[in-house]
């Protein structure tokens, strides 16, 4: 500090002369400053490569046997230009919270559902309306659901996600930044998906299962949207692919 | 003046500064929600909520770090002074952005869930094991309370309450604050999408502060005089370095520092805290005779460290010597008001 530097004292009303110029320049580089980083952090940001809603072809008005299970689905026997019969699509329900409730009791039934379809890519779910409108028994009787097909043991890499956001409810539905988010999903009930890095018998996505077909245990839920790399049995039944993983093989790349 | 709370008032300098601030964290919002999109270009645009929430973030995450990059940047150059003495409007905006961030998030993240949303927020992520994965959501909320206890208390009346020396240590909690925020977009956002802009922000912002902090730290250092264990007097420096009507501040313990000031042919030394708010009084100036401190312009005479009448704020002095033209200073303080002979100098600068 030198004598001839100009004192600025923090209530005076008046900045002295040589600061000014200083103090403009600051101010400039601030805001030009502010709005460069806005514009550099907010353009560079990934494509969220999502899923999403498929409002644009209204709701899908579907027949067919619930698949039971911790994480149910639909054989469809009656579909819909987009979702034809012959298919197996997994139901979900509204927010962070499964079906399970509405659709175990009709397990093995013939069904009537109607909801909003979700697709990203392969993975295909339906989100069911409320009441009687979006699930009610129907009469008759149900459509023999397809044999499931082992595939044998595989070891996949990828992340464990919430189907349901994956599919399209989150644009970024997947990533560390939602970690918590599809922990609440598939505690709610929503049924978890594996996206694997590399497709398997032509498939990424996968549906999981505990070993024998039970929910998903909490100690592998530790490891939702983390790289991991997994054992588990790959069982194909229609057009989805069922991944029965325990925590034993599972290890964090 | 006095040691009773004052509220210090508004003025044009103090408008302006917000005005520039609030003109910047707009211009950042505004940009990031509406002109970065199309730049994006992505096939499906992102939500709208997690863009808005990332919008606030990053950008209370940008003011922060200004803030931190000021102090050390007025220590380097006193021209960026004024700008540390609001510093404390930065840190209250900064606050309100940081609470739309985390508001953006609640509403969407921890929304539509049977768990209540701060119930959720604080449970559904507990790998605290994990690098990978670790909940960044509880850093988040670490940087919030402390920006939150320090925007509540960032206004005179707590600076009067807890006393300047509290009040001082409670405000450095800054740092554990940036820590936690610096964590936070590490391990969410940064791990997640290593993307150029929130590499740049991130380790741009942190290292930034991190070197500057280190630069003044170094300055500081050459600028310390320590006393020898068998000697009380410490050595400053030749007594014309200290520019006329200016101080210098001398640390002579991480809690004790001291203001020598040179008036034309004398020199004398005071404690360098200001009785009215700890300002630094060593960053002033003498004028009309008086000490003057930068931050509210309470004034103290060289001699014996009194605010002139009617006033009745009192600060130590100490005392002062000059040998083989080398200016020493005493390290024992005197009693607050105790009249102390200046140092004068003969021609040439020596007594």
């Amino acid at each position: 500090m030198t004598s001839a530097q100009p004192f600025f004292v923090g209530w005076a009303a008046k900045i002295p002369k040589p600061l000014r110029a200083f103090l403009a320049a600051v101010c400039v580089i601030m805001t030009v400053g502010f709005a460069g980083a806005a514009v550099l952090v907010g353009a560079t940001q990934a494509d969220p490569d999502g899923g999403r809603f498929r409002f644009d072809i209204g709701p899908q008005n579907l027949e067919g046997t619930v698949i039971g299970g911790a994480y149910p689905a639909l054989w469809v026997t009656k579909g819909t230009e987009a979702i034809p019969a012959g298919k197996v699509i997994l139901l979900n329900g509204n927010g962070k919270t499964g079906v399970q409730d509405r659709v175990q009791p009709l397990a093995g039934k013939a069904v009537a559902v109607r909801g909003i379809l979700m697709e990203r890519g392969s993975l295909r779910m339906l989100q069911l309306g409320n009441g009687k409108q979006g699930l009610a028994a129907i009469e008759g009787d149900a459509a023999a659901i397809p044999q499931a097909e082992p595939l044998g043991r595989w070891r996949l890499s990828g992340e464990i996600c919430d189907g349901r956001c994956a599919a399209g409810a989150m644009r970024p539905g997947t990533g560390l930044a939602h970690k918590a988010c599809a922990n609440l999903c598939i505690a709610g009930g929503q049924p978890p998906v594996f996206v694997s890095a590399a497709p398997v018998e032509g498939e990424s996505f996968f549906l999981m299962t505990g070993p024998a077909g039970e929910a998903l245990s909490p100690e592998i839920l530790r490891h939702t949207a983390e790289p991991v790399t997994l054992d588990g049995a790959l069982t194909r039944i229609g057009n989805l692919t069922v991944l029965a993983v325990d925590a034993t093989g599972l290890r964090r790349r | 003046m006095s040691v009773r709370y004052i509220p210090v008032q508004w003025n044009r300098n103090k408008w302006f500064y917000d005005g520039v601030l609030l003109a910047a964290a707009i211009l950042y919002i505004a940009l990031f929600l509406y002109v970065a999109p199309p730049l994006a270009d992505h096939a499906r645009p992102v939500d709208a909520p997690i863009w808005r929430a990332r919008a606030f973030g990053t950008c209370a995450y940008l003011m922060l770090t200004v803030i931190l990059l000021i102090g050390p940047l007025a220590r380097l150059d006193s021209r960026f002074l004024p700008l540390l003495y609001n510093r404390r409007h930065f840190g209250v905006l900064t606050f309100f952005i940081a609470i739309g961030h985390a508001l953006f998030v609640l509403d969407w993240y921890f929304a539509f869930s049977r768990t209540p949303m701060l119930e959720a927020l604080l449970s559904s992520n507990t790998a605290f094991g994990h690098v990978v994965g670790f909940p960044f959501e509880a850093l988040g909320i670490l940087a919030l309370l402390v920006m939150a206890v320090m925007a509540f208390t960032s206004h005179d009346f707590w600076l009067s309450f807890l006393g300047p020396k509290l009040w001082k240590r409670l405000h450095l909690l800054v740092y554990a604050g940036y820590l936690a925020a610096t964590g936070h977009l590490a391990f969410g956002a940064w791990l997640d999408q290593a993307t150029v802009g929130l590499t740049l922000l991130l380790f741009g912002g942190a290292g930034a502060v991190a070197v500057l902090h280190v630069l003044a730290a170094v300055k500081e250092r050459r600028m310390t005089s320590t006393a020898s264990p068998d000697d009380d007097w410490v050595p400053v420096c030749p007594p014309m370095e200290i520019p006329d009507k200016r101080g210098r501040i001398v640390v002579l313990s991480p809690d004790e520092r001291v203001a020598v000031f040179r008036n034309g042919d004398t020199l004398a030394a005071v404690a360098n805290a200001c009785a009215h708010q700890n300002g630094p009084l060593g960053e002033g100036k003498i004028v009309g005779g008086c000490i003057t401190c930068p931050w509210h312009g309470f004034g103290y005479r060289m001699e014996d460290g009194r605010s002139p009448p009617p006033f009745t704020e009192m600060i130590p002095t100490y005392r002062l010597r000059l040998t083989d033209g080398m200016l020493f200073i005493h390290g024992k303080a005197n009693p607050p008001g105790t009249y102390q002979e200046p140092v004068r100098l003969m021609e040439g600068g020596m007594t």
